[in-house]
C-alpha cells in the first residue's frame, strides 16, 4: 500500500593484520508485498556513500594494537564522510587475520563497538570472515546469477580465507596461513612469521634461509590442492581451525582482499610493502592447477571484507513481528534451537526440558545471561494451538533465574506477531521481542537493532556453523 | 507426475519451488499426463464446490454469529446479480437495529462471498487472533454477524446503521485453481452509502498456503490503529500518511 522507502546507514570497519579500512553505505529499504498483500519489507538497494583510503593498521608494537590510533582514524573518516555516530544503525566492526591475535584486540573491539555508532556488532573469526569477503566481493552474488559453485578465496595480510558458494548457499568455509605478510624483509633481512615456519621445515625449506618467490610458489601449490581436495599432510600446517567443509565441485575462483590487487590490479598497488605479497600474486596467477578453474572478476578486491561487513551482514526480519522498542538493540544473543519436526505436541512435550537445558548451556551461573529461541519447523498453527503452546512456553519460562529479562522468540514462519500477542496477553509483564521469517542456527550469535519506521528490525546473524 | 527426463532437474525444481502454477507437468504427446489433468479436473471441482457450498450452522454457533441474508435469494441469482449481493434484506436490516451494539470503535462482520471453504476453514483462526489483537490495543468492539451471499459494499449498508468507525469484512474470495479456501479482509473507515472503492483496503490470500490466518488476525489489529489513528483508510490513508511525512521531511 505505501510506497515509501526508508533508508538506513550502515558501517562497515575492517582492522586487519596490514590494513585497516572503512566503509559507509545506505541499505534502502522497501515494501515489495503487492497492494492488499501483507507487507513484506526488504533490502532492495545498497548504495556506497564512503569509502576510506587503506591505511596501514596502527600497532604499538608487534603485539599490541594503538587503540587511540584506532579511534581518531574512525572518528576523521566520519568526518569526511560527512556523518556522526549517531546516523549508524547497522553494521560491522571485524577483526581479521593476524591483528585478531593481539594483546588488547578484544578490548578495542569493545571500546569500538560503544564509540563508533549505536548499533555495531562486534564480530570475529576466520570462519565469518571469509563468508563477509565472499558477499562483499560479489562471489555469492555470482554464484546466484550464474548458478554455480563459486570459491571465494580473500588473501589478507595474515590468511586467505575461503568460503564456497553453490547458487547463494553457503557449502562451507576454510582458513589457511596464506598471505601477503607472512614473509617481510627490513633490509635484506628476511623475517618469516612464526605461524608458517613449521610448515616450511616440514618441506624442506629453512626459515633464515629461504627464497621468497619458492615460497610464494609453494603457498600457491598449497592452495590449489585444498581446493582439488587433495590436500596433504603438510599442506594440513598451513590450516587454521578445521579442514575443508564443503563437498562436490567447484566451478569457479575469484580472489578478493590485499593480495588480490596485485593479481588483478598490479598497477595501482601499493609498492611499499616490503612483503611476499606481489609474490605470492604472481605464483597464484603463474599457477597451472589454478590456471585450470574458471576466473570470474571481483566487484571489489582489497576492500571485499569491509563491504561485506558494511553492506551484507545486516538482514530484515518478516513486518509482521512484535517487539518491545525499549529493550532493543540487543547484542551476542545465544541462539538455543527448539525443532517442532512438523508436529507441535512433539515441541510442547520437550518446552520445559528444553527451556532448562538452554538455561544450563547460557546462563550456568544462574546470573541472568539472556538467550534466544529459535523455533523452527512449526507445524500449521491454528489459534487454538498458539494458546497452547504459549501457555506451556510461559509455564516452562518460570526456570528462568531473571523474570523481568525480555523473552526473545525468532522463528522462520510467518508467526511473529500472533505469537508475540498471546505471550502479551498471557504475561503482560514480561517484554517480548518475537521476530520471525528469519533463519538462524543452534550456536549463532544474534544482534537486533531498533524497530524501524517500516515496522521492521534489522538482524544480524553471526554464523559459527553451517547451512548445508 | 511431471516430466519424464528434465533436461536440468535441480534448476526445474528450484522453479517449481517458487511458484504454486502448474509448470514443469510433462505431456503425453500433445495433452496433458493423465495424472495432471485429474489434479487439474480436481482443483477445478473444488473450486465450483467453494462456490456452492454453505457455511455450516456449527460454525456460526462455535463463533457465536446470528446469520441474515442480503438481497440474493438463491445462488443463481447472487452469481449473476452482484448488485444485490451488496444489499441488506428488509430483514436483515431490522435483524442488525435489534441486537447489535451502536457506534462500536470496530465492526467485525463476516460473509460466505464467492468461497464458503474460506469461511469454513480459516474464519476461525482470523477471527480470534484478531480479537486477541484489538483486545491488546484496548479497541472495543461490536456485535460480530454473519452475512449469507454478501459481496464487499454490503458493509455500506451496515455503516449507515450501525456507524461504527471501523468496518472489518472477512469474505471468502473468488476460487482459483491454486486454492479454493483463500480469505481476504475487506477495510473500511466509517463506511456508508456513497463510500468509494478507492476507501477500501483489502488484506488478502489468507490461507494455509498464503498468510497463515492468525498472523493475518494480528496483523489487522495493527493496520486497525494506524486507520484510527489518521482517521482515513484505502488512498485517503496512503494521502494522509504522505502528507504527514512531507511535513515531518520540511521542518
Amino acid at each position: 500500500m505505501n510506497e515509501q522507502v526508508e533508508k538506513i546507514i550502515s558501517a562497515g570497519i575492517d582492522i586487519g593484520t596490514s590494513t585497516t579500512k572503512l566503509v559507509i553505505s545506505e541499505l534502502s529499504l522497501r515494501n515489495v508485498a503487492g497492494g492488499g498483500q501483507v507487507p513484506k519489507i526488504e533490502i532492495t538497494d545498497k548504495k556506497i556513500l564512503y569509502r576510506s583510503p587503506i591505511f596501514r593498521t596502527p600497532l604499538l608494537s608487534d603485539t599490541v594494537i594503538d587503540i587511540p590510533a584506532i579511534h581518531r582514524l574512525v572518528e576523521n573518516e566520519y568526518s569526511y564522510a560527512g556523518i556522526t555516530m549517531e546516523h549508524i544503525q547497522t553494521g560491522a566492526v571485524i577483526i581479521t587475520g593476524e591483528t585478531a591475535t593481539k594483546q588488547n584486540a578484544e578490548e578495542m573491539v569493545h571500546q569500538l563497538s560503544q564509540a563508533a555508532g549505536e548499533f555495531l556488532v562486534a564480530a570475529a573469526g576466520p570462519d565469518l570472515e571469509g563468508i563477509i569477503a565472499a558477499k562483499g566481493s560479489g562471489a555469492y552474488q555470482h554464484s546466484i546469477e550464474t548458478r554455480k559453485t563459486i570459491a571465494n578465496i580473500d588473501i589478507g595480510g595474515g590468511t586467505a580465507n575461503i568460503a564456497v558458494y553453490r547458487t547463494g548457499i553457503l557449502c562451507g568455509t576454510c582458513t589457511l596461513n596464506i598471505g601477503g605478510r607472512l614473509v617481510e624483509w627490513e633490509g635484506k633481512k628476511m623475517k618469516v612469521a612464526p605461524s608458517i615456519r613449521k610448515w616450511l621445515k616440514s618441506i624442506g625449506y629453512s626459515p633464515f634461509n629461504a627464497d621468497g618467490a619458492m615460497i610464494a610458489n609453494e603457498m600457491a601449490k598449497v592452495l590449489s590442492r585444498f581446493l582439488a581436495d587433495s590436500f596433504t599432510k603438510e599442506d594440513e600446517l598451513l590450516l587454521v581451525g578445521k579442514a575443508p567443509s564443503w563437498t562436490g565441485r567447484i566451478d569457479g575462483l575469484m580472489f578478493s582482499g590485499g593480495v588480490s590487487d596485485c593479481i588483478y590490479h598490479e598497477e595501482r598497488v601499493d609498492k611499499s610493502f616490503q612483503d611476499i605479497g606481489m609474490m605470492l600474486a604472481t605464483s597464484i596467477k603463474e599457477n597451472e592447477e589454478l590456471a585450470a578453474w574458471e576466473w570470474e572478476h571481483p566487484t571489489e578486491t582489497v576492500r571485499a571484507t569491509v563491504l561485506g561487513a558494511g553492506s551484507h551482514t545486516t538482514e530484515i526480519s518478516g513486518a509482521t513481528i512484535e517487539v518491545n522498542d525499549s529493550h532493543l538493540p540487543i547484542r551476542n544473543i545465544p541462539v538455543y534451537r527448539l525443532d517442532f519436526e512438523g508436529v507441535l505436541e512433539n515441541g510442547i512435550e520437550r518446552l520445559k526440558q528444553s527451556v532448562q537445558e538452554a538455561i544450563t548451556i547460557y546462563d550456568a551461573l544462574q546470573e541472568g545471561l539472556n538467550f534466544a529461541f529459535y523455533l523452527t519447523n512449526l507445524p500449521y498453527l491454528s489459534f487454538r494451538d498458539i494458546q497452547l503452546l504459549v501457555a506451556t512456553f510461559t509455564e516452562a519460562l518460570k526456570q528462568k533465574p531473571d523474570q523481568q529479562q525480555p523473552l526473545i522468540i525468532v522463528m522462520d514462519s510467518d508467526y511473529g506477531k500472533v505469537l508475540g500477542q498471546t505471550f502479551m496477553a498471557n504475561r503482560p509483564e514480561m517484554p517480548v521481542i518475537c521476530i520471525d521469517q528469519t533463519q538462524v542456527e543452534h550456536g549463532d550469535y544474534l544482534d537486533i537493532g531498533r524497530l524501524l519506521q517500516t515496522g521492521v528490525v534489522p538482524v544480524v546473524v553471526k554464523t559459527l556453523t553451517f547451512h548445508n | 507426475m511431471g516430466m519424464n527426463d528434465p533436461y536440468n532437474k535441480e534448476e526445474l525444481d528450484a522453479l517449481k519451488a517458487n511458484t504454486p502454477a502448474r509448470i514443469g507437468v510433462g505431456r503425453a504427446g500433445t495433452r496433458p499426463k493423465t495424472d495432471s489433468w485429474l489434479k487439474f479436473r480436481f482443483d477445478h471441482a473444488a473450486a465450483v464446490d467453494a462456490v456452492y457450498g454453505e457455511v455450516s450452522e456449527i460454525l456460526l454457533k462455535r463463533l457465536n454469529l446470528f446469520k441474515v441474508k442480503t438481497r440474493a435469494g438463491d445462488k443463481e441469482v447472487y452469481l449473476r446479480r452482484p448488485d444485490y449481493g451488496r444489499k441488506l434484506s428488509d430483514e436483515a436490516k431490522r435483524m442488525i437495529e435489534a441486537k447489535c451494539i451502536k457506534n462500536p470503535t470496530v465492526q467485525i462482520i463476516i460473509s460466505d462471498g464467492l468461497s464458503a471453504k474460506a469461511i469454513e476453514d480459516n474464519v476461525e483462526d482470523v477471527y480470534l487472533s484478531f480479537k486477541q489483537s484489538l483486545a491488546g490495543a484496548k479497541l472495543d468492539t461490536g456485535t460480530p454477524f454473519y452475512i449469507e451471499k454478501g459481496r464487499v459494499a454490503v458493509m455500506d449498508d451496515i455503516g449507515e446503521i450501525l456507524r461504527p468507525k471501523v468496518i472489518v469484512l472477512l469474505i471468502g474470495e473468488r476460487p482459483g485453481l491454486v486454492s479454493a479456501e483463500s480469505l481476504s479482509a475487506y477495510i473500511c473507515y466509517k463506511p456508508c452509502l456513497g463510500t468509494i472503492e478507492a476507501e477500501r483496503m483489502v488484506i488478502s490470500n489468507i490461507h494455509k498456503g498464503g498468510i497463515p490466518p492468525v498472523e493475518a488476525g494480528a496483523h489487522l489489529g495493527t493496520v486497525i490503529q494506524k486507520i484510527l489513528k489518521y482517521q482515513a483508510s484505502g488512498m485517503s490513508l496512503v494521502k494522509k500518511e504522505n502528507e504527514e511525512e512531507m511535513s515531518a521531511e520540511s521542518v
